[in-house]
């Protein structure tokens, strides 16, 4: 390339005096072309850019393609090496047959990049379909290199369209052509190789088998599913457990998971709690299994198991709640886990709500919001504002509004000392449930603590009063209306207005007023095209 | 006369704030409390357990202990803002990085009042596009970035931060133990290749690509490739969700070969820890194929995926986002 970079240039150098006077005479003969003026320009710019070097021009991809696939059947090891990791950035049947072929490749390094590259075209949107080169490729979990093995296994996902493919054959027998249907499932010798693979003597390639097996139609026999829920590595015997489900009648099965009810790593027991949950109904020995682990030394481990016998309708001993109880206290805010228990409590029925009573305390505030809400929705003694007062007194905003919520509509009668103390908060949110609240209460209570929330220094808080003012229309409702229409804020003018507006007679005849003295006010032309709606000439 | 009732003023604020934040510091009922701005509850969030993770596993494996509820602020003219010591911010959740002027300076007061900002995702290599899920190792802050802390702090840059930096060594030093790879003694989880370039070049002693900007001389503002996705954990303390590797790999005549290889995508630079630029080649549609590196060296981006590469980059990415919260605590 760069040699001939340097002859052009020399030859340009060479004729460039000729070339030169060609140029100028031309522009002689032609002074106003512009098309002769561009190309000087850019000859000269040619000239310019041949002291920079250009980037070099790539080939095509089929060009790339085939290069590659000859060195890798050709090249020494390093280059195959590069060959197959190269291929692997041009998905297309070519590169994948040239791949494949590598899988025989002496050298570990080569077998491994094609694996890898072929896993890269699946990753790319271009999976292995033809079922010879599938099968190939999945012949390699037997190869002798980890790597290559690990590979394949994690790859099983990607080769199931092509490997599982039904088709047709054609075979002639006495000279007669017969069409025979060939069944999706795997050839016998692959199928052995997958059966001996479950054993393999790599852990990953152990835990991949696990959880792709049931992809291939492949069943897990139970001896083997047996052998590898008892696996050294953690990751296998946890792939094992999901697989349970398949044998999970089999008493060996069952012994082995009551035995593993007991292993010292809490994970594995906590997985052990969701087996025997699915398990269940193949088998009445996974709820003893699930009561023996109400006793176990941890309490999430005890509060998990417990709340899945809940689910099923039994009777928690009073023991275990408390385990419940202390294990959701102490648990540092929300995690999936407790989660999970918190919200499974109320399969406890009257017990779950005094878990979720101790809760309301929890230093969590999204803990003591659901706690509260569950709590609430539970009891029936809402009428007594001693189940929820304190809840308003909260911290945390969103704690106090998922109470607001959970009492709105739900409560009535309030007395007056309890209207105090709403009125009295300090968070303005409490304060516009107590102006809410002043729809239901008694006149006296209105009278009294009305006023106080009218002047209030939160705008909502004033609003909402404003409205309850309004639907109950005290005495004088149409005096505090009418001055409010002249407050700066304009959720208060807006919900004096609406109020006003309920009455045909006074309400409106001192909207009319208003509209005649402040025709200009913001608030003035919704005030009338509302009256227009309503029949009113203002 | 003005001027001096202002300035005793303002030192009053500033006083009285440095106690609430001292006060959220030894807060012993409820424990610490991270805030998280979350403009909108609405959005779609990448990672939304990633927090509430990353602060119960600080609670399990320090002594330190946070609140695991982050507290959303959709605004930080907030008044919550200025009780709290640490802002996270994932700025892939954002809609945008526009902040209004309000905003601005409610975030400069509480810079200058000892507050942290962590911008998770605040640096995004070019090549990514609108690819929320790669974390890559560029070493300048992502455009929006700069431009919004161009806003309040004009005249001051991010810059790297040095390999050496306390941050990356706060709680844990190193890469996550090597303990968890090995299944026997000769064996390892990773694939040599994968392992060894994680070493030496993707994290070496636990370290990654983070900008940083000081204010007053106190770091109080750091950026990084998205982090969060390591965070996670599911109800059987498993890491979700899966992440895999993406290695530069060579050959022994890739800085000729690749030269020439068929390509037709465009190419991204992006700024490395010397200040030098990668040059990405990357085909639309494809994940990126492989990188000129300025020293004349190419290589090929190859994609590694397992339990046991996820498991390792989920360690590695929770041990960092502990040390950046602890750092910016103890700082």
């Amino acid at each position: 390339m760069v040699v001939e970079k340097t002859i052009g240039f020399e030859m340009k150098n060479l004729f460039l005096p000729t070339i030169l006077g060609v140029v100028c005479f031309s522009n002689f003969l032609f002074p106003f072309n512009p098309q002769t003026n561009a190309n000087l320009k850019s000859s000269n710019l040619e000239k310019e850019n041949d002291h920079v070097a250009k980037p070099a021009i790539r080939t095509t991809q089929a060009e790339t393609v085939r290069k590659a696939s000859e060195d890798l059947r050709l090249g020494k090891e390093g280059m195959r090496v590069g060959a197959a990791k190269l291929l692997g950035k041009y998905p297309s049947l070519q590169s994948s047959v040239t791949l494949v072929g590598a899988l025989d490749d002496s050298s570990a390094l080569v077998r491994r990049a094609a694996m890898v590259s072929l896993a890269e075209h699946s990753s790319n949107g271009h999976p292995l379909y033809e079922k010879s080169l599938v099968e190939k490729v999945f012949s390699k979990l037997g190869d002798s290199d980890v790597e290559v093995r690990r590979e394949v296994s994690s790859m099983i996902p990607k080769l199931i369209s092509g490997l599982m493919r039904g088709g047709m054959e054609i075979t002639e027998i006495n000279g007669r052509k017969v069409y025979r249907s060939v069944p999706a499932r795997l050839r016998t010798d692959l199928f052995e190789l997958t059966l001996r693979s479950f054993l393999d003597e790599d852990a990953i390639v152990r835990q991949n088998l696990l959880k792709y097996h049931p992809y291939l139609r492949v069943d897990l026999p139970a001896s083997i599913l047996i052998r590898l829920l008892g696996d050294d590595d953690s990751g296998v015997m946890l792939a094992a457990l999901d697989r349970v489900s398949a044998n999970a009648d089999h008493p060996d099965v069952l012994a082995e998971i009551g035995r593993l009810s007991k292993n010292p790593s809490k994970g594995i027991r906590l997985k052990v709690i969701d087996v025997a949950r699915d398990s269940s109904r193949h088998h009445a020995g996974y709820r003893s299994i699930l009561r023996s682990m109400t006793k176990d030394e941890d309490l999430e481990v005890t509060s998990m198991a417990a709340v899945e016998l809940a689910r099923f309708g039994e009777r928690i001993p009073k023991e275990v709640i408390s385990d419940i109880k202390k294990y959701l206290l102490s648990s540092r805010g929300m995690n999936s886990q407790v989660t999970t228990i918190l919200y499974a409590v109320s399969a406890m029925g009257e017990d779950g709500m005094e878990v979720y009573l101790s809760l309301t305390e929890h230093s969590s505030s999204r803990m003591r919001a659901i706690a509260w809400q569950r709590y609430l929705s539970m009891n029936k003694t809402l009428d007594q504002s001693s189940t929820w007062m304190s809840a308003l007194k909260d911290r945390d905003k969103g704690v106090r509004d998922a109470v607001i919520v959970s009492l709105r509509g739900r409560i009535k009668d309030l007395n007056a000392d309890e209207v105090g103390e709403l009125v009295a908060s300090e968070f303005a949110d409490v304060r516009i449930f107590a102006g809410q609240s002043m729809v239901l209460a008694e006149e006296e209570i209105l009278a009294d603590y009305g006023f106080e929330l009218l002047i209030d220094e939160n705008p909502l808080v004033r609003s909402t009063t404003l409205r309850a003012f309004g639907m109950r229309r005290p005495p004088g409702w149409i005096a505090i209306m009418s001055k409010s229409l002249l407050d700066k804020d304009y959720d208060i003018q807006r919900a004096a207005m609406d109020a006003l507006l309920g009455d045909r007679e006074l309400g409106v005849e001192a909207l009319l007023k208003y509209l005649e003295k402040n025709p200009t006010a913001r608030i003035s032309s919704l005030a009338k095209s509302e009256l227009y709606r309503l029949g009113v000439q203002p | 006369m003005r001027i001096r009732n202002l300035l005793l003023l303002l030192i009053f604020i500033s006083h009285c704030l440095q106690e609430v934040l001292a006060d959220q510091i030894n807060n012993s009922e409820y424990g610490i409390r991270i805030m998280q701005l979350l403009r909108s509850e609405k959005g779609t969030r990448r990672y939304p357990d990633a927090l509430p993770s990353l602060l119960a596993t600080m609670n399990e494996e320090t002594t330190s202990r946070f609140d695991t509820d982050p507290l959303y602020l959709s605004d930080l003219t907030d008044e919550r803002l200025m009780e709290n010591p640490i802002l996270y911010v994932n700025c892939d959740d954002q809609p945008n990085l526009e902040f209004s002027m309000e905003e601005r300076d409610a975030l400069r007061f509480y810079l200058e009042q000892g507050g942290f900002v962590y911008l998770d995702a605040g640096i995004k290599a070019s090549f990514l596009g609108s690819d929320l899920g790669h974390s890559y190792a560029a070493w300048e802050e992502r455009p929006e970035v700069r431009e919004l802390f161009d806003q309040i702090y004009p005249d001051q840059p991010f810059l790297p931060l040095p390999r050496n930096h306390q941050i990356f060594r706060t709680v844990y030093k190193g890469l996550p133990n090597n303990k968890d790879l090995k299944i026997e003694a000769d064996q390892k989880r990773l694939p040599e290749t994968v392992l060894d370039f994680v070493e030496k070049e993707k994290w070496p002693q636990g370290t990654y690509s983070f900008v940083g900007l000081k204010v007053k001389g106190r770091l109080a503002c750091v950026a990084s490739p998205i982090c969060a996705m390591g965070w996670g954990k599911d109800e059987f303390g498993a890491w979700i969700p899966p992440i895999s590797f993406r290695i530069r790999e060579s050959a022994d005549d890739f800085d000729e070969k690749l030269k020439l290889a068929s390509f037709s995508g465009g190419t991204y630079e992006v700024v490395r820890e010397d200040g030098l630029k990668d040059v990405i080649y990357s085909e639309s549609g494809h994940r990126p194929m492989w990188v000129q590196e300025p020293k004349g060296r190419w290589r090929i981006f190859k994609y590694y995926s397992g339990e046991e590469i996820s498991n390792y980059a989920h360690a590695f990415y929770t041990r960092l986002g502990m040390n950046v919260f602890l750092y910016a605590l103890l700082n």
